[in-house]
């Protein structure tokens, strides 16, 4: 047991806060305020231990311009089911561990105003950052669907106790909306669970899902070798199963290893059986999948909980929900939907592009159109979140463009960057307006003005975070947007127009929320008094956000360089998919057929 | 390339452009902590602005010039248009049907096109790429083999524009160091009136306006060395957001906060065309780099866009490369049989794609230089203080999308290039009869420099590339200073109308005379012909010399031939109008005139360093070779110096720009300007000086024509209209759409679910009490309570259900999977 061993490093990072939850709930009565400390410390340690990755050379580290999973480790858990205790890292999830932390330790330290039940409060609240962190960095389908659950359900307390006015509408809104997106989810790994087999994989593909691991100088098919004759409880199954010749007689071996799941989905046949309606497995798998995501993420028309829950929410859970939980519905549909289903993505490309483009476009709508400041943001993430869908979408590797995946790496790559840098910007967004909904206890966007003149320095911190929102070249906003805008021509010039359209509107309800809110000659709504400056807590809360803001504006490699050689490889083995696939497909057609070779002179 | 003077080059401007950045941090953190009160931050911006002042122009005269000697310009462009007009003149009929057998060959084989050129004497030699030096200097992101990067492009245009931009902004610093000096104290908001009553009070700012300005100098320094598409949008959206700040510098001012928000929407308009040609040039050429990359060793390691479409080998005609022709056919799919892609006739060899490229990084020119139909935000953009309508909108910012037209020149197709004259030549007739009627001082100047951006679009439009740079330039100078003179009587009377003024040359003589400077500058004025004029002059003849060649090779476009001659008419009228109603005549407001008074020294040597400018930018400096248009000859832009014709319209010729310094057709253009601005001058003085016609019974006489033009041909009216309005309203029914529709779905299953709960109950419940003994039926009584308890919304229970379920399914599986 040392810290330089992944299992204790990477458990460390995921329990710690559940195991804080634990103590505190054992704790004597404390003063909240001390609650609230050993939590904020508690966020904090988290985030050091997530930053002490960057520590090259240190026991266990995170390396940049590594494609692969790093840190891997798997215990098994529940052996029947072949379902293991199964984490590691790789450039997708690493960023996003990296601002759930960070996020964490901003969302406590804004929820100092919360003076109701505080011991609860703080408990739930670790709990939620246990299961976000093991969400992100859950290897194993069964593992991943339980921290999906374990975080809903302190989200589902934190709204409907901690929240405002409608606060058990909301609540129940947004559980019955996620429940809805897990059960589909739930039926979809079934479905693939039941289908997989292991035995189908070769000794590089088993390399690739991380169960077999190469020693230093040894080859692939030795350690392959190796591990089956291993005294390994899967070893042993996969050799027993492996040795039966008789293929009727023949057990398949299942397995919720995601990554063993990618690689059936991409060099097997496992999931093209068809199931319903004409349609393969894996074409139910992705629309169940994609279903349960995109309500998380949120995309039109699945997303009317998402301003709800803002609404009611206090403002670090908003700050949470927008900056992380809206992640990982981005972060299912990269990691799972498409590797594991590639030919449903690819049948479905265009109606995936269709909805990141519909919820750009609509979110910007109903976001002018709000008074609420709170919906209005809540709206801007709807549209915002749209160019991630948009983004992972793009598969532009076809026929046509010679399957060159540089325009589609740039879409993903793109959409990855703009999920980082919404997490930042709208979770800055929604404290900004958290800080002033303390003061006043109203957030109607035509009865506010003039607070330049009341709060200088908050104001020019949330006027430059929501340019960040606004896409302003130099802040976080831009560089996403701009790469997943430029990227979508090459796979749909229809979308691409429409979704540079979005540019405008963007501009539109934020500059006008800016006018309403911060400029103007005096305020004009209630409680005017108590718009004192800011304070040296909001400050510290505002000053990172606001940093971290400008250096991802500016120095875009800062984040590339950890999370491009994943998204890279992940782009090259679809886009290699691709060429595969129609070449079969081509070879099938009869001959005469020359629809496709049309297109690829 | 010189990789010692690149370096050099390089290193200088890059000082030059990250200096007021430097500038913009150091206030933003230390002016307010050096008191509210202190010109602190005036001096940090301008001090830092006077340096980079410095750098360009060491850069210019210590670095490009010694390195680029300039041609004998005159006497070289005199030989050029001798042998030229002289093909013209004599066949020109025959030398179009060649060059168009030419062209239509074009795409086929580049040898074939260039050996059919090189045939005729000489008018197909076609001008080499200007000297350059190119360079990266930061990768925002790479895929693959493309690149996005922050780098620059350096020629003799980067080079001039830098000189032009930091020598109006140092002045402008300077002389808003004067102009704002209300506040340095509390300053007291007389436009502003709070809901009791009262005027508002407030801290002064002034620090503030110096930190904008140093960032908007940083910006649009940036666009100017921008290395390529990219880089420019980035800089072009940063230009825009300090153009917001500065509108909107009075926030308290409701009319000052829309301006500014109206200003960067309509921008956005124009961006996203832009975004849509970036879109379509990515998509095929895969770069957005101006100019080759190179080894240390000078090959050429990633060719940029313009020697992608402009080869030698095409003999730098422009021509698309496959990868363009290929993404053409892949975006418009021609026709679903591929005979036809081969057939030449619907062959328009990636034309297509490019005329799109090209026009939409246009519409992102249209926004930013307020061309029409984008044109509406820059009259309410005054106001922004005076100053930053001198530098932002007139001689810099506005002047950026002509810029990105000049620079981004080689890759319009003709086609694109007559969008951007109808556009120049709409926009400069429209902006010209709105500033007849404005009586906002502002406002005309405002409405003027929309025209002679106009002019500006119009001459590049037409192929007059150095024409309309040129007039870029001289216009950045006189209309700087009309700016800065109309400040300077705004701050002496406190007023912009000028209705309530006159005869205040006698009080700010000053003023009076650098302004009449300024617009004997804009209206062109000069000897005809032979010269000297001022330096509106030099830059207006041309622009109408190259379009009455235009004219001649395209007669069914006489129209841009006439604008520019009626535009200038326009001009002279409305431009001496301003004059009289402001400083000539009787007062019309005793008491504004008594207390009016000249502005303060660092106001006015301002003006008057300016005035020197707008006299004498388009002269030749004595003894050495050096004038502007000799030096802005260096950058012409590669391939642009052949007579091409159309390829979507194979009746569109643009001429050769050296063909319209023929004697004949300068002759004609001279002395149409000539007499048309002396005509506007005249009528102005009849109607303003000598009060010949009364201008309030013109007013009445042409009421529907004063009425349209006052109200600005009613666009924003109609754009409220057409645009405003149902964007309100889809927004309006997004939003009703979510809570009325789609939140009425789920409450109407969630009551469908409630009720067939209920009836489950209530049948369920019945049968057992009849059917069973009372100690069951209290058992399930107590059931059916918790049952409803659960429906009713115990959440925790759900989850835990849930979890329940899975296990028991996975107990039940694996005991069905150990039997089989």
């Amino acid at each position: 047991m040392n810290l330089s061993e992944p299992v204790v490093y990477l458990s460390l990072l995921v329990f710690l806060p559940a195991v804080a939850a634990l103590v505190l709930a054992l704790l004597p009565r404390l003063t909240d305020d001390a609650f609230k400390c050993i939590t904020l410390a508690v966020t904090i340690l988290v985030f050091i231990l997530s930053l002490g990755m960057f520590r090259l050379g240190a026991g266990i580290d995170f390396q940049a311009g590594v494609a692969e999973m790093q840190n891997l480790f798997q215990v098994d858990w529940i052996p029947t089911f072949g379902i293991q205790y199964f984490m590691g890292l790789d450039g997708i999830s690493f960023p996003l561990i990296v601002l759930t932390s960070f996020l964490c330790v901003l969302a406590m330290g804004a929820s100092w105003p919360i003076n109701k039940h505080v011991r609860a409060y703080c408990i739930l609240f670790l709990l939620l950052e246990t299961g976000m962190l093991g969400v992100f960095m859950s290897l194993d389908f069964f593992l991943f669907y339980v921290f999906w659950e374990v975080m809903l359900l302190p989200m589902y307390f934190l709204i409907g106790i901690w929240g405002g006015p409608r606060r058990e509408y909301a609540a129940i809104k947004f559980f019955l909306y996620t429940l809805l997106g897990s059960v589909l989810m739930l039926i979809a790994i079934l479905m693939l669970y039941f289908n997989s087999d292991l035995t189908r994989l070769n000794a590089q593909q088993m390399v690739d899902a991380g169960i077999v691991t190469v020693a230093g100088d040894s080859t692939v098919d030795a350690s392959f070798q190796a591990w089956v004759n291993s005294e390994d409880t899967l070893a042993q199954r996969f050799a027993e199963i492996a040795a039966e010749t008789d293929p009727a007689r023949r057990r398949q071996l299942h397995t919720f290893n995601i990554l063993a799941l990618q690689q059936m989905g991409q060099h097997t046949d496992l999931f093209e059986g068809e199931a319903l309606l004409g349609k393969s497995l894996q074409w139910w798998a992705f629309i169940l999948l994609f279903i349960g995501f995109v309500i998380k993420v949120p995309s039109v028309p699945l997303h009317t909980w998402l301003p709800d829950a803002h609404v009611e929410a206090p403002t670090p859970i908003s700050m949470i929900l927008a900056g992380i939980l809206l992640k990982m519905g981005g972060y299912g549909i990269i990691r799972i939907c498409y590797p594991i289903c590639p030919q449903a993505g690819y049948d479905l490309a265009y109606f995936v592009c269709t909805v990141g483009v519909v919820s750009m476009v609509y979110g910007a709508f109903a976001a002018l159109a709000q008074t609420d400041f709170k919906r209005m943001v809540a709206y801007s993430s709807v549209s915002h979140m749209g160019y991630v869908v948009l983004g992972f979408g793009v598969w532009s590797a076809m026929a046509d463009t010679g399957y060159n995946a540089d325009y589609w790496k740039m879409g993903v790559n793109g959409a990855m960057y703009q999920m980082i840098g919404h997490g930042i910007s709208s979770a800055g967004m929604f404290f900004m307006v958290g800080v002033i909904y303390d003061r006043v206890h109203h957030r109607d966007l035509n009865q506010f003005g003039g607070l330049f003149a009341k709060m200088p320095v908050y104001s020019g911190f949330a006027v430059g975070i929501f340019f960040a929102g606004l896409g302003l070249p130099g802040l976080c906003g831009f560089i996403g947007e701009v790469f997943v805008i430029l990227s979508v021509w090459k796979y749909s010039y229809v979308l691409a127009i429409i979704s540079a359209s979005v540019v405008i509107l963007t501009a539109g309800y934020i500059l006008w929320a800016i006018q309403r809110v911060y400029l103007g000659p005096e305020y004009k709504g209630p409680n005017g008094d108590a718009l004192k400056p800011i304070t040296l807590r909001e400050l510290a809360i505002a000053v990172p956000l606001m940093v971290s803001a400008v250096v991802f504006g500016i120095y875009p490699d800062g984040l590339l360089r950890y999370m491009q050689p994943s998204v890279d490889r992940q782009v090259d083995q679809l886009a290699a998919w691709t060429q595969a696939y129609d070449e079969r497909e081509t070879a099938a057609k009869p001959l005469g057929d020359e629809d496709g070779q049309m297109a690829s002179r | 390339m010189d990789i010692a003077t690149a370096s050099k080059l390089s290193t200088l401007l890059m000082w030059a452009w990250l200096l007021p950045l430097a500038s913009f941090v150091v206030i933003l953190f230390l002016g307010k902590s050096m008191g509210r009160h202190s010109k602190f931050g005036g001096y940090v911006a301008t001090g830092v602005i006077l340096c980079s002042a410095a750098l360009s122009f060491y850069a210019l005269f210590g670095v490009w010039l010694p390195n680029n000697p300039l041609a004998d310009a005159s006497h070289s462009s005199e030989e050029v248009h001798a042998e030229h007009s002289e093909v013209t003149s004599v066949h020109p009929v025959a030398f179009l049907a060649d060059h168009g057998e030419g062209e239509s060959k074009g795409h086929e084989g580049a040898a074939d096109h260039g050996e059919g050129g090189h045939g005729e004497d000489g008018h197909h030699a076609n001008n080499k790429p200007p000297q350059s030096y190119y360079g990266d200097w930061y990768t925002l992101g790479q895929f693959g083999s493309l690149k996005l990067t922050i780098g620059y492009y350096i020629d003799a245009l980067t080079v001039m524009m830098f000189c032009m931009v930091t020598l109006i902004a140092t002045c402008v610093h300077f002389y808003a160091l004067g102009y704002m000096h209300d506040e340095l104290h509390d300053f007291t908001d007389s436009e502003v009136t709070l809901s009791d009553g009262t005027n508002l009070k407030r801290p002064g700012r002034y620090y503030r306006f110096f930190q904008y300005l140093s960032l908007f100098c940083f910006s649009m320094l940036g666009v100017v060395i921008a290395g390529n598409v990219a880089m420019v949008f980035v800089f072009w959206e940063l230009v825009g957001i300090c153009s917001y700040f500065l509108i909107g510098f009075y926030i308290e001012r409701h009319s000052a906060s829309t301006a500014a928000n109206k200003a960067f929407i309509v921008n956005r308009v124009g961006d996203f065309g832009m975004l849509i040609g970036m879109m379509a040039l990515w998509s095929s050429l895969g770069t957005f780099a101006f100019g080759d990359l190179t080894d240390t060793e000078g090959h050429v390691v990633e060719q940029g866009i313009f020697s992608q479409l402009r080869s030698a080998e095409n003999d730098y005609h422009l021509q698309a490369t496959d990868s363009v022709v290929a993404e053409q056919n892949r975006v418009i799919r021609p026709s679903a049989d591929g005979a036809t892609i081969e057939d030449p006739e619907h062959n328009t060899a990636g034309q297509w794609l490019l005329f799109i490229a090209g026009v939409g990084i246009f519409c992102g020119c249209i926004g930013k230089s307020a061309q029409f139909p984008l044109h509406v935000w820059l009259p309410d953009a005054m106001e922004g203080p005076t100053p930053v309508s001198a530098l932002v909108h007139s001689a810099t910012m506005v002047a950026a999308g002509v810029y990105l037209t000049g620079r981004f020149y080689p890759a319009f197709t003709p086609e694109a290039l007559l969008v951007i004259a109808y556009i120049g030549c709409a926009t400069l007739l429209i902006a010209a009869t709105i500033a007849i009627t404005a009586t906002d001082i502002k406002r005309v100047l405002a409405y003027s420099t929309i025209s002679q951006l106009g002019y500006m679009m119009l001459a590049l439009g037409l192929g007059g590339w150095v024409a309309g740079m040129f007039h870029l330039i001289t216009h950045a100078f006189f209309k700087g200073l009309l700016f800065m003179c109309s400040g300077s009587v705004i701050h002496g009377v406190h007023t912009n109308d000028m209705t309530e003024m006159g005869g205040l040359r006698k009080k700010m003589p000053i003023t009076a005379y650098t302004m009449l400077v300024g617009c004997l500058a804009i209206i062109g004025a000069g000897i005809p012909i032979i010269g000297p004029g001022f330096s509106g002059y030099y830059s207006k003849d041309a622009i109408i010399e190259q379009a009455w060649s235009y004219g001649n090779s395209n007669p069914h476009l006489a129209i841009l031939k006439w604008a520019p001659i009626v535009g200038a008419f326009i001009t002279a009228f409305y431009m001496f109008r301003l004059w009289y109603m402001t400083f000539a005549g009787k007062p019309r407001n005793q008491h504004r005139y008594d207390h009016a008074h000249e502005s303060p020294r660092v106001m006015t040597v301002p003006l008057i360093v300016l005035s020197i400018f707008a006299i004498g930018i388009g002269w030749k400096l004595p003894i050495t070779n050096l004038n502007t248009t000799a030096l802005l000859e260096q950058a012409r832009p590669v391939g642009t110096l052949a007579t091409t014709q159309g390829v979507l319209l194979p009746e569109l010729v643009i001429p050769n720009e050296h063909d319209s310094h023929a004697p004949a057709i300068k002759w004609a253009a001279g002395w149409a300007a000539f007499s048309t601005a002396a005509s506007g001058v005249l009528l102005a003085s009849i109607i303003y000086l000598w009060n010949l016609l009364d201008p309030k019974e013109l007013k009445q006489t042409f009421r529907p024509l004063h009425s349209w033009l006052w109200n600005k041909w009613w666009f924003d009216e109609l754009y409220g209209l057409i645009f405003v309005a149902p964007t309100m309203m889809i927004s309006k029914t997004a939003s009703w759409f979510d809570r009325r529709v789609i939140d009425s779905i789920l409450h109407g299953s969630v009551t469908v679910c409630k009720g067939c709960s209920k009836v489950v109950y209530a049948v369920f419940d019945k049968t057992l009490v009849d059917g069973m003994a009372n100690g069951i039926a209290g058992v399930t009584w107590d059931l059916g309570l918790w049952l409803r308890k659960i429906q009713t919304g115990n959440l925790r229970q759900y989850i835990m259900f849930i979890v329940i379920g899975t296990v028991v399914l996975f107990i039940a599986i694996s005991f069905v999977q150990q039997t089989i």
